[in-house]
């Protein structure tokens, strides 16, 4: 798949052309240099805003490699989540660069997997655990979360010797609105009808924003939305006009588990919107400004990110609304990592959900980081087209 | 239904099947062993069937994708196509095959309305019940008689091949009889076919399609635990290359 035109500006525009996590490497390498300590963090339930009032760099830490999963079966079973595995033996194995850089690593209770896993990793860096509400509905599940985000705050400064102000903590916030709503309007070039912003672009332009502070990607979202607007009236896009427009939901996808967009892709699919903690999850939602509690603040911002270990997830299917509402999909397909039970129970309920609320057909995969299951992949993908009526 | 010629290619895991369409009607119908180089098979069929677009499925038909122009399809969509030309009325197909098992919904006028199929290994496919039988020591068509005459069934647990055959070792090793433990292999795929159509819908007229509806004991056992019959073509393994022969020959 590719535009309908040869020669079109990238819309970062850098030496890291096909290498996203040397940007982000870079990046963070270079906010070292200039003396800032590094979190690793494992998920997008880590309270940015927090860490980067504390004058602390973000480093979401390598989990997607196939290649780092034999390695880590030797301590952990078979049969648990690759992305889990993979972390873990990104860390036995001392290969995850970003691990390498981090002072500290900050993670939270998500699941059963990766808490014990955490447990496994004590001994490497100084490591702070969340305990996550699950419960994200309830009165205290925000009071418990606030507590949190106010114990990392302690555990940033005194591991690091500094204060961490509440006027910086509100800049912080302030500056997260306003990445968001910059992503969000990026985002928006992939709703057109064709679209005009890749899968891989919007994939690439949140593993940036993940990384880096408003501040300095400001200038570069901006100079990216320029580009598409050029792009839009030059009547550039992505794809066959015609192909059938996919939303795909469920598990972080990444590095090797990349394979699920591009079979789709291959089959004839365009994708429209990537509905996972590495796509546009984390970019959807805004925090309360000067609300006077910056921390409760942050919680009730975080508790709206619908993990499947949330229960009842209700907030998965109402963002699902939105998004299918903006992007208008012609089918989901719902990818869940091997082993991930929350993903893999909840794609029942959001089956029904599309069929009754949408008409839209649901494909769900099961598939790890291995190559071996591309062609059985592809072939129920094709299926999927082959039953749209269109 | 169409008097064009297309030609239709099934490129599955353990036989290759090619079928031309011509006259409204079946011109031709082949089946090979598949090899380790499908391609060549391929290529010494589609020389006997002539001319006429040729449409591929099955695992193989990448290989053949763009060869001679010929096009490709999914599996779902040519066993649909193939089921509607046999069975109008079919609103629900199962399809084993050699190592996958595909369950279809279809709408009143033939289109696809879901389908699920296995999961990546071939648990309770034809190659399931193909090394089931080596393991007891019989030849397939010794194994399904011997199921078939079996007055109780012995329940094997596993379906993951490598399991399955290590409970077979153990049911032979503790002098159980070999036609109870085959009738018991028979049963687990029938459950396993059962819970796939499940998933998809039970509506009646069931389309057993693929080589394993070939396995009378098999289709017995599917019918005994749906409690509803199973209609199976004469030639259950040709159906996904006559869907595709309809859909070249109504491209053309």
């Amino acid at each position: 798949m590719e535009f309908n035109q040869s020669h079109v500006a990238p819309l970062i525009d850098d030496e890291f052309q096909g290498q996203a996590s040397k940007r982000v490497l870079s990046y963070i390498q270079g906010k070292r240099r200039q003396g800032m300590p590094v979190a690793g963090l494992y998920c997008v339930y880590a309270p940015m805003e927090l860490i980067r009032a504390a004058g602390v760099v973000p480093a979401g830490l390598c989990s997607f490699a196939n290649k780092t999963i034999p390695p880590a079966e030797a301590v952990l079973p078979a049969n648990l989540c690759p992305l889990i595995k993979s972390s873990y033996g990104f860390i036995v194995t001392d290969s995850c660069p970003f691990f390498a850089l981090a002072d500290v690593v900050i993670a939270e209770t998500t699941c059963d997997g990766k808490k014990k896993m955490f447990e496994l990793i004590t001994g490497y860096k100084p490591l702070f655990v969340m305990d996550l509400p699950q419960l994200p509905d309830q009165e205290e599940a925000c009071r418990n979360w606030t507590a949190m985000i106010r114990n990392l705050g302690g555990f940033l400064e005194k591991t690091f010797e500094r204060r961490i102000s509440e006027a910086r903590l509100e800049e912080e916030i302030q500056a997260t609105n306003v990445k968001n709503n910059l992503m969000n309007r990026l985002f928006g070039y992939a709703a057109a009808t064709p679209p005009v912003l890749s899968w891989n672009e919007a994939y690439e332009l949140g593993l940036l924003a993940q990384a880096a502070s408003t501040e300095d990607l400001q200038p570069v979202l901006e100079h990216a939305l320029e580009t598409l607007e050029q792009r839009k009236v030059s009547g550039v896009h992505y794809g066959k006009p015609r192909a059938p427009r996919v939303l795909v939901t469920g598990c972080p996808l990444g590095g090797d588990s990349l394979k699920a967009y591009r079979i789709i892709e291959e089959a004839g699919g365009v994708i429209v919107a990537l509905d996972a903690c590495t796509g546009m999850k984390p970019f959807k939602h805004f925090i309360e400004e000067g609300s006077g509690d910056p921390l409760a603040a942050l919680a009730a911002y975080y508790l709206k990110i619908p993990c499947s270990c949330m229960t009842p997830n209700q907030k998965r299917l109402d963002d699902l609304d939105a998004l299918i509402e903006r992007f208008r999909p012609d089918a989901v397909v719902d990818v869940v990592l091997h082993a991930c039970h929350a993903y893999n129970v909840e794609s029942y309920k959001i089956m029904n959900h599309l069929k009754e609320r949408h008409r839209l057909p649901l494909l769900k995969i099961e598939t790890d980081y291995s190559n071996g299951d591309v062609e059985q992949i592809r072939t129920r993908v094709e299926a999927l087209f082959d039953s749209l009526d269109r | 239904m169409t008097a064009a010629r297309g030609i239709g290619l099934d490129i599955g895991s353990r036989t290759v099947k090619c079928l031309v369409w011509g006259h409204g009607r079946i011109l031709s119908a082949r089946k090979e062993i598949n090899t380790h180089d499908p391609l060549a098979v391929c290529a010494d069929m589609l020389a006997e069937a002539g001319h006429g677009l040729t449409i591929a499925t099955g695992y193989g038909r990448r290989l053949l994708s763009g060869y001679h122009g010929c096009e490709t399809v999914s599996e779902i969509k040519a066993f649909a196509r193939g089921t509607k030309a046999l069975q109008p009325s079919c609103r629900t197909v199962l399809d084993i095959g050699g190592q996958d098992t595909k369950g279809i919904a279809l709408g009143e006028r033939g289109a696809i309305e879901k389908f699920q199929m296995n999961d990546k290994c071939a648990a309770g496919t034809g190659r399931f019940l193909e090394i089931m039988a080596t393991a007891l020591g019989l030849s397939l068509d010794d194994f399904i008689r011997e199921a078939g005459s079996a007055e109780q069934a012995e329940a094997i647990n596993s379906m993951c091949t490598v399991f399955a055959e290590s409970e077979v070792i153990s049911m032979i090793s503790r002098g159980l009889p070999r036609s109870a433990i085959a009738l018991g292999i028979h049963q687990a795929v029938a459950r396993r076919a059962v819970s796939l159509l499940e998933q998809v819908g039970i509506r009646e007229p069931i389309v057993f399609a693929g080589g394993v509806a070939l396995n009378p004991c098999l289709a017995r056992e599917i019918e005994k635990q749906l409690g509803k019959p199973l209609v199976i073509p004469g030639d259950p393994q040709m159906v996904g290359a006559l869907g595709c022969a309809l859909l070249a020959a109504e491209k053309s």
